[in-house]
């Protein structure tokens, strides 16, 4: 498996320049914002390892990434703003034998089969700065549950770290943002709770919820994939139908954005007339095409809309960065749109866009997408090289 | 039109007004902000004391600005926390820096005074309100000449005088009473203390707002034209169509009139009768408030006492006491609970039976008036004419 990162590269998370971590004079600039897809060290750097020819997965925050590499010898490594030696690069010593890893600004949380633990990345002290114990869950109990999701709870992005779930929401996976969570259930129904100001809990509204709250507008249509942005949500149903609601004020949820063509206007520094400002009301119905002599925008989107990426394809899976939205189709191409100020939507260009836009490098390469896992303000993508030949 | 030198001068204005080198420059914040963040911030320090090129010094003060940016839009307002904000005016500082370091164009010099306004809006001081200081010094470079815009504006007023539309009779039995001036004993004894509105007659006649710097639209350009401020677009707030939004002072009167800013802050004086209250003179909040004639605020209440002071134009207000709330009908959503539903020049009386039963006490605003509004006293406010006011709230 190889993996492909574009977008925010301002402490070397995507790729390593010498000249960029002095901080001096220099055309840093194309280093900053990687805008086209590049491949992830895979041989062994100079600080000796960190290879990712094994099966890894990735996890990103805003400054670093993280390495998860799952074999008889699991470990996370970290690459990006890490300052001491200890923790640059090699497998973290502290994290041999962890099943699975979250990674914030500010600590990375790894769990084990008897325990949680949460490092603090500021400090990079040699304990961790909050442990729990955990039993293990019985072997029949199903599929084990990913991070952030626990036994009997979830790790939230601020104290207490520890929260307890129902059994009876039965939690499939979660997904969180510094002020709103989304939980999948067994029965593919979604729950959502946190601060509802930008419509980012898909009831329909602006206010918040303290306790997970099922999305009626997507009761009867069982979901199977989840992930939220800083202030929008993302969801996939069992049929590969893409729903989104939150905030569009970057064009994140694909939908037309004013505050976008306003931003691009004054780019090209043309004038135009105020256009209409929109609050998006209808459930599961997104703007159609043909619509074009007054075009509505949506800012705002309060209940759950059905994103039509076109040509019609089934969607494998999404990852949310703080602002933009990438999915994975079942036929191997990767579609992003929202912000793209740091080429994190990876079309060459340093544009956003409130349409879906296919990755072509990734066709030109004949490269199948795999997974695609968003840190903040980048862009991570899992290819497998396409054996078939395609037209 | 720019000379070279006059541009070389602008970079050495701004220059001396920044701390003298790396050593002298402040960048301590809280245990909030990551280490991470910080470390951009001192790459950005390090650029305005060394060499780097203009697209570097700018690459990396957005990126300051977008994080903090993102962290001021989380959470709500109230929680965001401080530092944060200083760490937004810090990105916006060196944003302006890279601006205006190497001749800007006119372009160049407006952008920097919008981050600057940015800076100030959103932000929190830094520095001894640096962004304050380095606004004045980039106005200088904005200023137009005003002399021909002043009087046709001044014309284009007069005519908007003569059409005023819909200027209520003030029925006698229902007028808010009036006093000229006075004392402090007094108003507190009659009106604060018992939470009673009056309009105090001859209390501002000294702003100079109303002498020597007349508010106009001509001076207002002249003063602040170039300045970002925040607008509420819409006649009323609780229309579908209303917004917030941020526009030049020279936008809004170009779109909206027709053809935060501490300059107009000096034409005018927070009433005397503001120290009766238990908050310090630092604690009052001043607003301005501009807009054409028409602009109301639908009726609702503030958790503050308030002085509305009229400079230019008039207003029809009228007051509901917090004893009659049951009957004015106010939202249940938790944002606008502090608002009536009903429109109260005309209400719709099958929704809101009881409205009608609500006593109250009005009045049409003129300049030189300021009208009392005890706390929690409901207002509604119509501009009769193009309206300038300023609001001090204050406990």
């Amino acid at each position: 498996m190889r993996w492909f990162g574009f977008g925010f590269n301002a402490f070397g998370q995507i790729r390593v320049h010498e000249k960029l971590m002095e901080g001096a004079r220099g055309d840093a600039a194309n280093d900053v914002k990687v805008s086209g897809p590049t491949e992830l060290a895979s041989k062994a750097d100079r600080r000796g390892c960190c290879c990712l020819k094994t099966a890894c997965q990735i996890r990103a925050s805003w400054s670093r990434r993280a390495s998860l590499h799952f074999d008889s010898d699991s470990c996370v490594c970290l690459a990006g703003f890490v300052s001491s030696e200890a923790w640059s690069g090699l497998p973290l010593r502290e994290s041999r034998g962890c099943r699975d890893a979250l990674i914030s600004e500010s600590c990375l949380t790894l769990a084990f089969s008897d325990r949680l633990e949460s490092w603090d990345l500021q400090k990079e002290e040699k304990t961790p700065s909050w442990s729990m114990e955990i039993t293990p869950p019985p072997e029949s109990s199903g599929p084990s549950v990913g991070l952030p999701l626990v036994p009997g709870g979830y790790i939230a992005t601020k104290p207490p770290l520890y929260r307890s779930l129902s059994p009876q929401l039965r939690a499939k996976s979660l997904a969180l943002s510094s002020e709103h969570a989304i939980l999948l259930s067994a029965s593919g129904a979604v729950y959502t709770w946190g601060l509802g100001s930008h419509g980012q809990l898909g009831h329909g509204g602006l206010s918040s919820e303290e306790e997970p709250r099922a999305v009626e507008a997507l009761l009867g249509m069982p979901m199977s994939c989840i992930a939220t942005g800083s202030w929008h949500t993302v969801c996939i149903s069992d049929g590969g139908d893409l729903y989104v609601w939150g905030w569009n004020e970057s064009g994140q949820l694909g939908l037309p954005s004013r505050g976008l063509r306003k931003a691009l206007q004054q780019q090209s520094s043309q004038q135009t007339g105020a256009l209409h400002q929109d609050v998006g009301t209808s459930p599961a119905e997104g703007p159609q095409e043909g619509e074009q002599h007054e075009e509505v925008f949506i800012s705002i989107q309060a209940f759950p809309a059905l994103l039509d990426i076109t040509p019609s394809c089934e969607i494998r899976s999404v990852s949310c960065g703080c602002r933009h939205t990438a999915a994975v189709t079942t036929t191997g191409d990767l579609y992003t749109w929202g912000w793209g100020d740091y080429g994190q939507l990876g079309h060459q260009t340093l544009i956003s866009s409130d349409e879906p836009q296919r990755v072509e490098f990734f066709r030109e390469q004949q490269m199948q997408v795999a997974d695609v896992v968003c840190g903040s303000w980048n862009t991570f993508a899992a290819v497998v090289k396409d054996e078939v030949s395609c037209s | 039109m720019k000379t070279v030198s006059s541009t070389a001068t602008l970079w050495s204005k701004i220059s001396a007004a920044l701390p003298r080198d790396e050593e002298e420059f402040p960048l301590q914040f809280g245990d909030k902000v990551e280490s991470s963040v910080v470390e951009m911030l001192k790459r950005c320090r390090r650029q305005l004391y060394s060499d780097a090129t203009a697209a570097s010094r700018m690459l990396n003060a957005q990126i300051v600005v977008d994080v903090s940016w993102e962290k001021l839009n989380t959470g709500t307002w109230r929680h965001v926390d401080k530092e944060w904000r200083r760490v937004y005016s810090c990105g916006c500082l060196f944003k302006v820096a890279a601006l205006c370091r190497d001749d800007p164009s006119a372009d160049e010099v407006v952008q920097a005074v919008r981050t600057c306004d940015m800076g100030l809006l959103m932000g929190a001081d830094i520095m001894d309100d640096i962004l304050q200081v380095i606004v004045r010094i980039l106005q200088g470079e904005v200023r137009k000449p005003t002399e021909l815009e002043e009087e046709s504006e001044h014309t284009e007023v007069k005519r908007m005088k003569t059409e005023i539309p819909r200027a209520p009779v003030i029925k006698e039995e229902l007028a808010i009473p009036r006093i000229k001036c006075p004392s402090l004993e007094s108003f507190s004894t009659n009106y604060l203390l018992p939470l009673k509105p009056v309009v105090l007659e001859g209390t501002i006649g000294h702003w100079p707002a109303l002498n020597e710097h007349p508010w106009s639209i001509g001076y207002l350009r002249s003063v602040a034209g170039c300045r970002t401020v925040p607008v509420e677009v819409g006649s009323r707030y609780t229309d579908e169509g209303w917004s917030q939004t941020l526009l030049t002072v020279n936008e809004f009167i170009d779109r909206h009139i027709w053809n935060k800013i501490p300059e107009l802050k000096e034409d005018i004086r927070p009433p005397d009768y503001c120290c009766l209250g238990e908050g310090d003179e630092d604690d009052i909040t001043v607003n301005a408030w501009f807009g054409p004639g028409g602009t109301v605020s639908p009726l609702h209440q503030d958790p503050q006492q308030n002085f509305l002071a009229q400079v230019v134009g008039s207003k029809y207000i009228r007051l509901y006491s917090p004893e009659d709330t049951d009957k004015l009908y106010p939202h249940q959503s938790k944002l606008l609970h502090n608002t009536s539903q009903v429109e109260v020049e005309n209400p719709d009386a099958e929704r809101f039976p009881e409205f009608a039963r609500a006593p109250y006490l009005e009045c049409v605003l003129q300049p030189g008036d300021v009208l009392f509004i005890p706390v929690r006293h409901w207002h509604y406010v119509r501009s009769l004419e193009l309206s300038f006011s300023v609001s001090f709230w204050w406990s």
